[in-house]
């Protein structure tokens, strides 16, 4: 068998279910930084979901939809601030995130990988910040278990008396974005996070890097221009 | 166990009949939700709240039908809407209709939930369920397209056994196990024919 027909049979049976736990999750992690295979999933769920006709509709009880509702990121507390709409828009170009940005957020991944080897696998998330719809600024990987975020500027400019910002806006931290640190010039800049927000919501956070004046926002909340993203998993 | 297979597949078999039945209020076409679709990846709650109805129980029959406990498929709905509220925007009209995105994707959700063993599945446990089959779904009318007339065509070609596999993996997310164990194979065995069978639906598709 040829790499092309493991690829193709792992996609099938990805497709179609019939993988083990383990098999599932590595194919899973895989196809995030495999494009073909990731192509060959693709190609195959579409061939299969015809299939899904012949699974009769059933009600889901009702208020669901009420009770999913808070878990929808663009809190309405967050939706307020005008500034934050209008980036809101701008967010969903950029969390389109390109292949490329993907596999440059697993490389990062990796590299922290390396550094911290004795870490659990469990709770790893990635947020990729573009500044337009195809160059990353930055890539931030968060470790929910421990509370820790490590970011690292990629094409990020260094601007003379600007200094970046990370924020978390979240809806149990209120209707504005709360600082998580100041983004120091280094390669990687960690920090924990210690505001009152649990694993679930913080999955569900929405981080922004905006342009502050040196030493931070004055006020307390982004005053310059801001990237926004959204977790993405990487690990089950 | 064979006798569990089997209704399944007259299941699959009898969505004909589905064609004819009148069409819930909630019928929508492909274009609809496709625009639907657009205004949630705006975060337009309203249009998700239309989304939701429109395709909730389609997603829900798909959900229970793998992880066969309501408590567990309710939570799987909410995280599957969640995802779609995040995601519209990565939607690519160039692969495949919205319904059929929504689908893999609820599909892949709840494949997750059961493989990742943290809950139990007894090898029938289909008295859990209250599943209405009365096909009443305007969605099926609406996929009773080219695409599921090719598909079922080739599903025809294979053996009746392998087929039943096939749809039985695909519809109940039965594993290679639960394969093997209901129709008294060795898992290998399973592993083969699904390979085999699953290589001759891609070359009738391709043709």
């Amino acid at each position: 068998m040829t790499d092309g027909d493991d690829i193709e049979m792992l996609a099938a049976e990805y497709a179609l279910g019939t993988l083990d736990g383990a098999e599932r999750a590595s194919v899973s992690a895989r196809r995030l930084r495999e494009p073909a295979l990731d192509r060959a999933i693709t190609a195959w769920e579409l061939r299969l979901a015809p299939l899904s006709a012949a699974v009769p509709p059933v009600p889901p009880p009702p208020g669901l939809l009420e009770r999913l509702a808070p878990r929808l990121g663009g809190a309405k507390g967050v939706a307020e601030t005008g500034a934050v709409v209008a980036l809101q828009r701008r967010v969903r170009r950029w969390q389109a995130a390109s292949v490329a940005a993907m596999a440059l957020a697993a490389s990062l991944l990796v590299v922290i990988g390396v550094r911290e080897v004795e870490r659990q696998p469990q709770g790893r998330f990635v947020a990729v910040f573009h500044k337009d719809d195809e160059t990353p600024s930055f890539v931030m990987a968060i470790d929910i278990d421990k509370r820790e975020v490590t970011v690292r500027p990629v094409a990020a400019p260094r601007q003379p008396e600007r200094t970046y910002q990370l924020w978390i806006a979240a809806e149990p931290l209120g209707s504005r974005p709360r600082s998580l640190g100041l983004i120091s010039d280094a390669t990687y800049t960690t920090t924990k996070i210690g505001l009152p927000i649990d694993r679930a919501q913080l999955q569900m956070a929405t981080f922004g890097v905006s342009v502050e004046p040196p030493g931070g926002s004055p006020t307390g909340v982004p005053t310059g221009p801001a990237l926004h993203a959204k977790l993405i998993r990487v690990a089950p | 166990m064979r006798h569990g297979l089997c209704r399944r597949t007259r299941l699959w078999h009898g969505r004909a009949a589905a064609n004819n039945a009148a069409p819930p209020h909630w019928t929508m076409t492909p274009t609809e939700l496709h625009f639907l679709l657009g205004k949630v990846a705006q975060q337009d709650r309203a249009a998700f709240a239309e989304l939701y109805r429109a395709t909730a129980a389609k997603l829900y029959g798909i959900i229970l039908r793998i992880v066969r406990r309501r408590e567990v498929a309710d939570e799987v709905l909410q995280e599957v809407y969640v995802r779609i509220w995040q995601s519209a925007h990565l939607y690519d009209a160039g692969k495949g209709s919205v319904i059929a995105w929504l689908a893999v994707m609820a599909r892949n959700r709840a494949l997750d939930q059961v493989r990742s063993g943290r809950h139990f599945i007894a090898a029938d446990d289909d008295a859990i369920l209250d599943i209405a089959d009365d096909g009443r779904s305007a969605l099926e009318i609406l996929e009773a397209s080219e695409d599921v007339a090719r598909l079922k065509a080739c599903l025809d070609r294979l053996e009746p056994e392998r087929r039943a596999l096939v749809v039985s993996a695909y519809l109940d997310g039965a594993s290679r196990e639960a394969l093997a164990e209901r129709v008294g194979a060795p898992v290998g065995t399973i592993k083969t024919w699904l390979h085999r069978s699953l290589k001759q639906l891609k070359d009738c598709l391709a043709t």
